[in-house]
């Protein structure tokens, strides 16, 4: 059994730390994922392990033998690296590049026998390279560099195999053969692997286990599942994201929402009547923008939903091609008089969700800030033979919003907080807003402050 | 190529490169014998050959003594032939250092001057000639001059590399740099010094900027053949570890290679060489740049088949550059430095247009 010990390392460049307090083990058939923002030590660890940087505290031990005191040549016998990104000073062959895999393994005066012949070939065959053997290096595209380089290090017949950031210029189908090909060495020929990885869906896919490395030392490490947790990755990247199990690789994937900097707290609410994915980019833009989203009465299954459930959006869900039921119309009441502003799209309406309409009237009656999107006319999705148009007028006369464009609602929402805001802090009535949410606003922005 | 064809290619390898090799050292001996059949007195190839045979236990007997007219025997044997052996080593260990920098340095414009050898010989030469000159001193049969050349060629480079040090390692580009630099700052100090001197400089700048194999003698002929060979000989046990340095010196590492003792090695090696041969013959600039390329162009980049092939042309194309400044300007003789110039680089602009891909050394 061979294993890879990282023990308690600590690296700098000059005073700088680079690496505090790493511990980590690797077993044969693991394949590691490395992974972390930029900056954060994931390649300096990689250094470290291959002997390109010592460290100033710790060892790295393979099988227990520490390899800063391994010659090279006896260490690239067992650990073969993949780097970055290889700049070839000589017009070598690809060939000439994967036979010096061979290199660890011969002696100062041997030429290449018919033994490394064959084992470059395989590795040549295994990287889809071999029918380009003989084309210079620099002449290839960067991918098939690439390729080159990988079977470089599988010609070395390493038990460990370092990877940094191996993908970078690897086109789509490229990265899922170079990884599917990792994966299986790493299986079946029982390989140790640890790859820099800064696709988190790659990683997600392929790697058996994971360590998310933050300012210079491991924030987590396990088993995948446990490392790439939508919190995790909010700690480490910055990032809010949405981590879901694909049900066709089985694996979990990551969608990547927000940075963290750029959303500012609104804490104003605002309901949201959509559906059929009518308000899917509106509810993106509004949660982007801070403000408490909340969205209702919606069917299960509908593209709305299913938005409001990725960004986390509270929101009223009856069951799938059904009619809103009372029980659900109460809800979504109960959500629309937290709100301060109602967002209405536009959405078609039908009997089933005509009642949303009708609350977004009464919201109106009692002061509620409305917004109407109306970017198609009502006539043409009144499916109610005209209890929707009726409505729509309605809401004209009561003093709802029509708009034409939704991409203006983001400012006019702004404008109307911060109005609202601004009089809520002179304690004065706005007409059209309700006294009460005016406040509750202002107290909540006041905690804040 | 079909790829059974590249099996079959590279098995072959060993083989081709062999015969490159031993055709090239044959070609070596009939420029050598045709080099010496060039000069201004007339002497017969049959003569040639009946002077050498003469020399040779056993078969002299044979040689009817009337073939040798007058004094041919000295000249041949103790002024062209140690002059012809001379260009060989010349070229040889100038071709062989700028393969061992080119490769060390990843770098197409590296040659066997780069650190300083040829400025230091040069300055350690003019203060010779200027302030010394008159002393014609000879130390175990050397000249002074020699003497003096090599210690300010080799002190130069050891000054250079002992100034780019970080720490325990010498970081490739700051060598190059200080290289660059020093060579101008010294390159300066020798201007300042044959300016204000008054004297005629004329001899200075020709060994200088030029260089010559005119006043070689047998004692500093043997003085630099265990440069020229050790340096090579030594070198090419590194010959696989240069073909994966230029993969970057992490790499090479990763593959196996002791990348900061290699790296010692052939620059300590490449530095000796080339200062023991700008010692005999002042400063023959263009070889230990051109003919790495040129071999590079011819047969690839592989080091274990250019490191050899390199010093074996290099001897070639000196020795060739040499009978062609003996005799092409009739009564002076032009620095050989010039010819070098003049004749390799419309050959190497001719393999370089004539190469139809673009070269990346």
């Amino acid at each position: 059994m061979v294993v890879l010990n990282v023990d308690g390392i600590e690296c700098r460049y000059g005073s700088v730390k680079v690496l505090e307090n790493v511990n980590l083990t690797v077993k044969e058939g693991d394949f590691l994922g490395i992974l972390g923002p930029n900056g954060s030590g994931k390649s300096t660890l990689l250094k470290s392990i291959s002997r390109v940087l010592k460290p100033h505290k710790g060892a790295i031990l393979l099988d227990k033998t520490d390899v800063y005191s391994m010659k090279s040549v006896d260490l690239a016998k067992h650990m073969a690296v993949v780097p970055q990104e290889s700049n070839i000073g000589f017009n070598f062959t690809a060939l000439d590049i994967v036979l010096m895999g061979r290199n660890p393994h011969m002696k100062r005066f041997d030429m290449e026998t018919e033994k490394d012949m064959v084992i470059v070939k395989k590795a040549m065959i295994q990287t889809n390279t071999w029918q380009f053997a003989d084309r210079p290096i620099n002449e290839l595209s960067g991918g098939e560099k690439q390729r080159v380089i990988i079977a470089r290090a599988l010609a070395q017949e390493p038990k460990v195999l370092l990877l940094d950031e191996p993908l970078t210029h690897l086109d789509m189908i490229n990265q899922i053969e170079i990884m599917d090909l990792v994966r299986d060495l790493c299986e079946k020929e029982r390989l140790i692997v640890l790859a820099v990885i800064h696709d988190l869906n790659l990683a997600g896919r392929y790697c058996s286990s994971a360590i998310l490395v933050k300012n210079s030392t491991i924030y987590a490490a396990g088993p995948l599942e446990q490392v790439l947790t939508s919190e995790n990755i909010k700690r480490v990247f910055n990032v809010n994201a949405v981590v879901k199990k694909s049900p066709v690789t089985n694996s979990p994937y990551i969608i990547p929402l927000s940075s963290m900097k750029t959303a500012c707290d609104r804490k104003c609410s605002i309901h949201l009547i959509c559906g059929a994915g009518t308000g899917t980019l509106i509810m993106k833009a509004l949660v982007d923008e801070g403000y408490k989203v909340t969205a209702g009465v919606l069917n299960e299954l509908d593209t709305d939903s299913e938005t409001a459930e990725l960004l986390n959006v509270p929101a009223i869900i009856e069951s799938p091609f059904s009619p809103i039921t009372e029980q659900k119309k109460l809800q979504n009441r109960e959500f629309i008089n937290q709100a301060a502003i109602v967002v209405v799209t536009s959405v078609p309406f039908g009997i089933g969700n005509l009642s949303n309409l009708e609350a977004a009237l009464e919201a109106v009656k009692k002061g509620t800030k409305t917004y109407v999107i109306d970017e198609i006319p009502v006539d043409e999705r009144d499916f109610t033979s005209g209890k929707a148009a009726a409505i729509f007028a309605e809401l004209s006369k009561y003093g709802a919003i029509f708009i034409k464009r939704p991409i203006e609602l983001p400012t006019l929402v702004n404008a109307t907080h911060d109005l609202i805001k601004l009089q809520a802090s002179k304690q004065t009535d706005i007409p059209g807003h309700k006294k009460d949410t005016l406040t509750a606003c202002h107290q909540k922005n006041g905690e804040k402050a | 190529m079909s790829a059974s064809k590249v099996e079959t290619k590279y098995s072959s390898r060993a083989k081709r490169w062999k015969l490159i090799f031993f055709g090239l050292v044959a070609l070596l001996v009939v420029v050598i014998l045709l080099s010496i059949n060039i000069g201004t007195s007339g002497i017969s190839y049959s003569e040639i050959l009946a002077i050498f045979g003469k020399q040779i236990p056993g078969l002299n007997s044979l040689i009817d003594p009337s073939l040798i007219h007058g004094n041919n025997e000295t000249i041949i044997l103790n002024i062209r032939l140690p002059r012809v052996i001379a260009g060989a080593l010349v070229g040889a260990g100038l071709a062989a250092a700028g393969v061992m920098y080119q490769g060390v340095f990843k770098n197409p414009m590296a040659d066997s001057y780069l650190l300083g050898a040829s400025a230091g010989a040069s300055l350690f030469f003019t203060l010779a000639v200027l302030y010394a000159g008159t002393l014609g001193l000879t130390l175990i049969g050397l000249g002074m001059f020699q003497i003096i050349a090599f210690v300010g060629a080799v002190s130069v480079v050891f000054f250079v590399y002992f100034a780019s040090r970080v720490g325990n390692k010498v970081p490739l580009t700051t060598l190059l740099l200080s290289g660059i630099v020093v060579n101008i700052f010294l390159l300066s100090i020798q201007t300042v010094l044959q300016l204000r001197s008054g004297k005629d400089v004329m001899g200075i700048i020709a060994w200088t900027s030029g260089g010559g194999l005119t006043s070689v003698t047998w004692t500093s002929v043997l003085s630099i053949i265990p440069f020229v060979f050790g340096a090579a000989i030594i070198a090419y046990f590194f010959s696989k570890d240069l073909n994966m340095l230029s993969m970057g010196d992490d790499t090479a590492q990763h593959l196996g290679v002791n990348t900061e003792k290699v790296r010692q090695i052939l620059l300590f090696l490449g530095s000796l060489v080339t200062a023991a041969t700008v010692s005999i013959s002042g400063v023959i600039g263009f070889v230990g740049l051109i003919i790495p390329h040129i071999t590079r162009l011819l047969i690839g980049p592989d080091h274990r088949i250019l490191l050899p092939t390199s010093t074996v042309l290099g001897a070639i194309f000196l020795i060739a550059c040499d009978a062609v400044a003996r005799v092409a300007t009739g009564a002076s003789e032009l620095p050989v430095g010039v010819v070098t110039a003049l004749v390799g680089t419309p050959f190497f602009m001719y393999l370089l247009r004539r190469k139809k891909t673009s070269y990346s050394m």
